[in-house]
């Protein structure tokens, strides 16, 4: 009765507010357009390895899959739309997540996998109502990166905005311990709700509420590493935007969550009555972000600052890491003005750092992160592109006679020069780059430094009178740590043109690698593409990709001289609606 | 005959008020930092007694700075009682310090509250059996010393988020960085480097939660993975109308800020312009159990990144980032 109810309560809410919706003044014509798209795709992958029963590469991809995108949006009149975001394949390929392992799905599991999508959001004027799968971003610190499938409204009457969702974001999957192995996961329902005031370009301000609860009982055999869940999240979010591009935006946020529902309650706990009740495993903390800044069409400036507690865990964001200080400081400025009233040169640089385990005083870890990238046009036909980044890690020695100090610096040049006439245009451009990565042992101090030299020469010329573009590139990569080398050099190869009246456009491309380990033989490896677009009318398009990709081992593994053939086929149909 | 039943009353009186029961304590030396974590493999409490001897007991915990200064006691109060007999009895962590009538001090309070974990540091857990009644000792204090450091999962580093790379790089090679878990844990951990597809319409945690993974290669002992991606990236948008006719109306190629040339190159609006991936570690024990402090989904996989390989034609990547790389981190508010 319960499920029943709340989809029901949530139609009602939007029906009502259609119709407050419908009897403000509406002098909208009645007309009826349609755009979006609908097509099917299929895949094929294939994979033969020698010798026979070898089994040192796996598969990259289910052998066959079938998917579906239905995704038209429907606009009646001025006011009111209706788009649909149906996305679905046929075979479930999870691998991270509760639904990993399962082979053959329940259809509420097919229907909640994160795979496939089934969203309706029809909106009047400021009304929307919310069906099936959504992805909703609330805010960073509330709710963003977990899909629903469920029902909810947006509604924004004047500046005023009421956001509401409920619906489930995994079903109750039974632990199974295979092969393949099920983790399993409990039924997991999730509510969530903001508030807030909105003046576009001006300022938002929003409270936002997200709610997830495991259903202890949705499964018979449960998950062996996870207890059943509950977990509940506030947050103050507010933007504001001033003169001459300044922007302020700031967030605090408090969570409650509780890593086993079995544990008995325990009101010595932090609870939020009604919304979460304190067990023996609830934790409660906090996490704050904000910025400040400048935007303008030749400099930018922002800093950013991030604080998450060691304690705060939101259900929206389930990968979020805690404990922890970020700030950054970026900027981008253009500079030296050249004749036609442009800028020779751009520089986009930030720099910041991170450290983790902040509520431990002993055990922080501090990583500084520098990035420059430097663009400077010098004429027509010359230009340069310097970059460099630089990701520090080091943590405090702790038991270990040493801390833990891992340093990358990569420094990259990249000279380009065009020249041509009428007929072609001829692009060189000359990329190295050179990276050293060193990491400290904690026992002995001994630093094990790993460089890295990477060298691309492409050449495309471009010929303005026909149909044809070839390109090419050529690599050469060399990484070295004591007692360990790889040499591995690329050429590239490939071309495209336009045939059937231009409505077709073909691509070929042909790579050879060529790789080397130490002092073992070198590896071989030829990948070929083609892959067509063909405009079979202005509204359905036909697309083909064809790839293989051999690769011969040398004698750097067990058994020597083995091989793999992958073959990839992929087509599809695409209809786009609309004029 | 009242004489002997006093005195037998007073020798089984007398023989349980001195009963002392043999017991061994088992703490691994380095537990989850979160105490909710523990599990029976964390402690072992062995219980024996004499043969004959039967006693209902209590088991009372404390957890002891190394220093002596006292953590968290256990509420007798509410200690379940338990019958020991001369038949070897084992008990594991909820028999013996059950979080729900712990009673932590002062900031070892606050700190549990905060994230379930204690400071990091060293710990002494004390265990001793008393008797229900009136906490008579009835057997000998075992102490086991034990270290808690809130492990942290690594942090991929590169490609760093919404990174963007050349094609005709990353088809040959890609560079994976990430930081160790730290602090150090002492044992040889595993990292497994997963890549996923961002397939157009998916977003990428979708991606991560359902696609098959195009690498997941188990690395140990170093922070660094080159992978040969073999995938057979191809260009795209060579047929794009505006791109060609950008060419033939312009034969140099100017700065990479689209605000700069706004009618001059305008980059390819369309969301096949950028392969898109999402990539993190997964981290496993030397048991090859998911690693993971306190991490909620119990999987051991950290915050992911995700990069994009940019598919334009170079000339046409200096007109700005492709919209793909704009378009897929705009969730919908």
């Amino acid at each position: 009765m319960r499920k029943i109810k709340k989809p029901s309560i949530v139609c009602l809410l939007f029906l009502g507010c259609v119709f407050t919706a419908h009897a403000q003044k509406d002098s909208a014509k009645s007309n009826f357009s349609i755009s979006g798209t609908m097509g099917i795709s299929y895949e094929y992958y294939g994979l033969s390895r020698k010798p026979t029963g070898w089994t040192g590469f796996t598969p990259r991809k289910p052998w066959n899959q079938l998917r579906f995108v239905f995704s038209p949006n429907m606009q009646f009149g001025k006011n009111f739309s209706l788009p649909f975001n149906f996305n679905f394949a046929m075979k479930p390929t999870n691998y991270a997540g509760p639904y990993a392992g399962i082979n053959k799905q329940s259809f509420g599991q097919f229907i909640t996998n994160p795979m496939n999508s089934f969203g309706l959001n029809p909106k009047y004027k400021w009304a929307e109502l919310q069906l099936g799968t959504q992805y909703l971003n609330y805010s960073n610190l509330s709710t963003g990166d977990i899909g629903v499938f469920g029902a909810g409204v947006d509604l924004r009457p004047g500046t005023y905005v009421l956001k509401f969702f409920t619906g489930l974001s995994q079903q109750g999957i039974n632990y199974f311990n295979g092969p393949p192995t099920v983790n399993g996961a409990y039924k997991r329902k999730n509510w969530m709700m903001s508030i807030g005031k909105v003046k576009e370009g001006k300022y938002e301000a929003a409270v936002n509420f997200v709610k997830a609860k495991d259903d202890s009982n949705s499964v018979t055999t449960p998950p062996v590493s996870v207890k059943p869940q509950e977990g509940f999240t506030m947050s103050f979010a507010g933007k504001a935007f001033f003169n001459k591009g300044w922007y302020v935006n700031a967030e605090v946020a408090q969570s409650l969550y509780t890593k086993n529902l079995q544990n008995p309650e325990d009101s010595s706990k932090p609870s939020f009555k009604p919304f979460i009740e304190g067990h023996t495993s609830t934790v409660k903390d906090y996490a704050a972000e904000g910025a400040v800044g400048k935007k303008g069409q030749n400099f930018d400036i922002g800093a950013k600052l991030k604080y998450i507690g060691a304690g705060f865990q939101t259900p929206g964001y389930p990968f979020m890491l805690p404990d922890r200080v970020d700030y950054m400081l970026n900027t981008r400025f253009n500079a030296v003005k050249d004749k036609n009233g442009g800028y020779k040169m751009n520089v986009v640089a930030s720099v910041g750092q991170r450290i983790n385990n902040v509520s431990n005083t002993t055990l922080k870890a501090k990583q500084f992160i520098g990035t420059l990238n430097w663009f400077t046009q010098f004429n027509e036909h010359w230009n340069l592109n310097v970059s460099f980044n630089n990701f520090g890690f080091e943590t405090p020695s702790g038991i270990n006679p040493y801390g833990i100090k891992n340093v990358s610096n990569d420094f990259g040049l990249n000279p380009s020069v065009t020249w041509g006439n009428d007929k072609v245009i001829h692009l060189m451009s000359l990329n190295y780059n050179y990276s050293k990565y060193t990491e400290r042992d904690v026992i002995t101090a001994i630093i094990t430094s790993n460089n890295t030299h990477t060298a691309m020469l492409t050449y495309v010329p471009t010929f303005l009178m026909k149909s044809i573009s070839p390109d090419f590139s050529l690599l050469y990569f060399y990484n070295s740590v004591p007692g360990f080398k790889l040499t591995l050099i690329t050429f590239s190869a490939g071309v495209s043109m336009q045939a059937a009246k231009k409505k077709m456009n073909l691509r070929a491309q042909l790579q050879y690698h060529y790789s080397k380990t130490g002092s073992f033989k070198n590896n071989n490896n030829i990948i070929a593409t083609l892959s067509d677009d063909w405009k079979i009318s202005d509204r359905i398009t036909w697309n083909i990709y064809i790839g293989t990709n051999h690769f011969k081992y040398g004698n750097e593994i067990v058994p020597n001289n083995a091989s793999y053939l992958e073959s990839n086929v992929r087509t599809g149909f695409l209809y786009r609606f609309g004029k | 005959m009242k004489k002997i039943f006093l005195i037998v009353t007073f020798a089984l009186v007398a023989k349980t008020s001195t009963a002392q029961f043999n017991t061994q304590l088992v703490v691994i030396p380095n537990p989850p930092g979160a105490l909710a974590d523990w599990d029976n493999k964390t402690l072992t409490y062995l219980v024996s007694g004499g043969i004959g001897l039967t006693a209902q007991v209590i088991v009372k915990a404390t957890i002891k700075t190394v220093d002596g200064e006292v953590v968290a006691t256990k509420n007798l109060a509410k200690a379940p009682i338990i019958i020991a007999g001369s038949t070897n009895l084992i008990l594991y962590v909820n028999d013996v310090m059950p979080l729900p009538i712990m009673i932590f001090n002062g900031k070892y309070k606050s700190s549990m509250d905060k994230s379930g974990k204690l400071p990091a540091g060293s710990y002494q857990l004390c265990v001793q059996l008393v008797n229900p009644t009136d906490y008579r000792i009835m057997s000998e204090e075992k102490c086991r010393i034990f270290n808690l450091a809130s492990y942290q999962l690594p942090i991929p580093v590169m490609p760093a988020s919404e990174t963007i790379l050349d094609l005709e790089k990353a088809q040959s090679v890609i560079t994976f960085r990430w930081t160790p878990v730290t602090p150090n844990t002492g044992m040889m951990l595993t990292y497994r480097v997963t890549v996923f597809e961002i397939l157009p319409g998916q977003t990428a945690m979708q991606a991560l939660r359902s696609n098959q993974p195009l690498l997941a290669k188990d690395i140990v002992g170093t922070t660094q993975y080159i992978w040969q991606p073999q995938l057979g990236m191809t260009q795209c948008c060579t047929g794009d109308p505006d791109f060609d006719l950008r060419m033939k109306k312009d034969t140099t190629r100017k700065t990479i800020n689209p605000d700069l040339e706004p009618d001059v190159l305008v980059r390819a609006d369309t969301d096949v312009d950028a392969y898109a991936f999402i990539w993190t570690i997964q981290t496993f024990d030397s048991q090859r159990r998911p690693f993971g402090d306190g991490n909620v989904n119990g999987d051991g996989i950290s915050e992911p990144n995700v990069f994009f390989v940019d598919r334009r034609p170079a000339a046409m990547r200096r007109s700005g980032p492709p919209a793909r790389s704009t378009n897929l981190t705009g969730k919908k508010n």
